[in-house]
């Protein structure tokens, strides 16, 4: 991508938007660029555009308010900053109106489950009182990203292929942390990591060529598909690749960042 | 999905390899080169008047296609980053060719109208489109002919939305007009031109029955 050299950024950009473009305080430390491509480290990027960001562009094009930004930006960025954000309110009022619903349920019918990440209204133990939620914009799209991150995986596609909404089981299944409840910092990005190691379950058999832990997850692979012929006369109402996963991972709830198929391998070794 | 009538229609100035390519990108975006995809459609739009008038719908298709099939938006970011490079040297583009300035304008108001955001216009892309139109009211441009006609296409187009989005900048818009009609040299087509979209902003971005008739039929002598 050829954008990311056109833009030099002052240092007062947001640090989560401009991370892979171009040169930053500390970049000459870094043999590479977030994005893999070699730094030349005494290039100097298109100067014509240096003297250009320090003074205001030709239009008067001003940004949103989401606190400083700086002036040159691409318009690339920036709708997909303003997706975001549209994206994130929409869900803060779908959000919203099913905590009512919750709250006040209609006698007619029940409470529907619809899809997105923040279903868990029904609970009122969990449900955060209406003046509890994260509101904090800036907050929430840092949480949509890397709720973004986990979800385009194809761990993740798997997953949701494998394993309908109703038929998933709290504690066995991953579930994707809420961002309108309020959570410290630490607790959030922690509920996260954890998130996305339970989603590891559903990586798919790597191919060739892959770096070296793939390679034995192919074996690994082929275990699974021995171990299905096992497991699923025993197993009958469930659907098989991912009940193994699934049990298995009961037992094993400490997250300690193996990843589970390395324990399979014990595990059949002892049939 | 199927290239609807429309689309094949607006493809067809394009050479029989581009054509393939860009079927090929509104069917299947993950398979192709997204980035050149863009910058074939950016360099046609500038060539070719009726094209960068339509252009939008084609992009908002690939856009749409590639969103649905990999979740990406590789397409859409380099379109709008290419457009931005012109958009910046729209005043070199307008000195060396009147045409080539004009097929800007047109694309980008075409693009302001077709690609949306969860249905909202684009607000990127609402100062650079007024930046275009304020440029298309200086007195310079206003005694050209072409660029009256794209000033007045672009406004009955995206007239009302782009004043839902700062109603200030079209009011300003407007009294440039409105100057220019009264305190200007122009031509009677130029002049006529004017009248009409002022009556229609003042109708509310409508044209009365009466207006209509005046502007729009033939006279017969």
């Amino acid at each position: 991508m050829s954008t990311h050299q056109k833009y030099r950024y002052e240092n007062d950009c947001k640090p989560d938007e401009n991370r892979k473009k171009g040169a930053s305080r500390w970049s000459h430390c870094r043999k590479r660029g977030a994005d893999g491509n070699l730094r030349k480290s005494h290039e100097v990027e298109e100067p014509g555009k240096c003297s250009q960001s320090s003074h205001r562009p030709e239009s008067f094009t001003t940004p949103e308010s989401e606190g400083p930004v700086s002036r040159v930006k691409n318009w690339g960025d920036e709708v997909e900053a303003e997706e975001m954000r549209s994206n994130v309110r929409r869900d803060m009022h779908r959000y919203r109106r099913r905590i009512l619903e919750a709250d006040f349920p209609q006698r007619d019918r029940k409470i529907s489950s619809g899809s997105s990440d923040s279903r868990d209204s029904r609970d009122s133990k969990e449900s955060p009182a209406k003046g509890d939620l994260e509101t904090d914009e800036t907050t929430l799209i840092r949480r949509q990203k890397q709720i973004n991150y986990g979800k385009n995986t194809l761990a993740y596609d798997r997953y949701i292929k494998d394993v309908p909404k109703h038929m998933r089981q709290p504690g066995v299944h991953p579930k994707t942390p809420n961002k309108f409840k309020k959570y410290s910092r630490r607790s959030w990005d922690q509920q996260i990591k954890l998130w996305r190691v339970k989603l590891h379950a559903w990586d798919p058999p790597a191919e060739e060529g892959s770096d070296l832990q793939q390679i034995e997850e192919i074996d690994l692979g082929e275990i699974m598909d021995f171990e299905l012929d096992v497991e699923c006369s025993a197993d009958t109402g469930s659907q098989c690749p991912t009940s193994s996963g699934a049990s298995l991972s009961l037992a094993e709830d400490s997250f300690t960042g193996t990843p589970k198929k390395m324990m399979k391998i014990e595990d059949t070794e002892m049939l | 999905m199927e290239t609807s009538s429309k689309e094949e229609y607006t493809i067809q100035s394009f050479d029989l390899e581009t054509q393939k390519l860009l079927k090929t990108a509104l069917k299947d975006p993950g398979s192709v080169d997204l980035e050149k995809v863009s910058n074939v459609i950016v360099d046609q739009s500038l060539k070719d008047q009726i094209f960068s008038r339509e252009a939008g719908r084609i992009c908002y298709t690939i856009v749409q296609a590639e969103a649905k099939q990999t979740n990406g938006n590789v397409f859409r970011r380099n379109l709008l980053n290419r457009l931005q490079q012109e958009f910046k040297a729209r005043e070199e583009t307008r000195k060396r060719s009147t045409q080539e300035w004009v097929c800007l304008v047109s694309f980008i108001c075409n693009i302001f109208d077709y690609l949306k955001v969860n249905n909202i216009p684009m607000m990127a892309l609402v100062h650079p489109v007024y930046d275009c139109l304020f440029r298309l009211a200086q007195s310079d441009a206003l005694q050209n002919e072409e660029e009256v006609d794209c000033l007045v296409l672009q406004l009955h187009r995206i007239g009302d939305q782009l004043e839902k989005m700062n109603m200030q900048l079209m009011d300003e818009l407007f009294n440039l007009l409105r100057d220019g009609f009264l305190l200007q040299d122009l031509s009677s087509m130029g002049r006529l031109l004017l009248l009409e979209i002022l009556e229609f902003r003042a109708g509310g971005w409508t044209l009365s029955e009466t207006a209509q008739k005046y502007y729009y039929s033939e006279v017969t002598d």
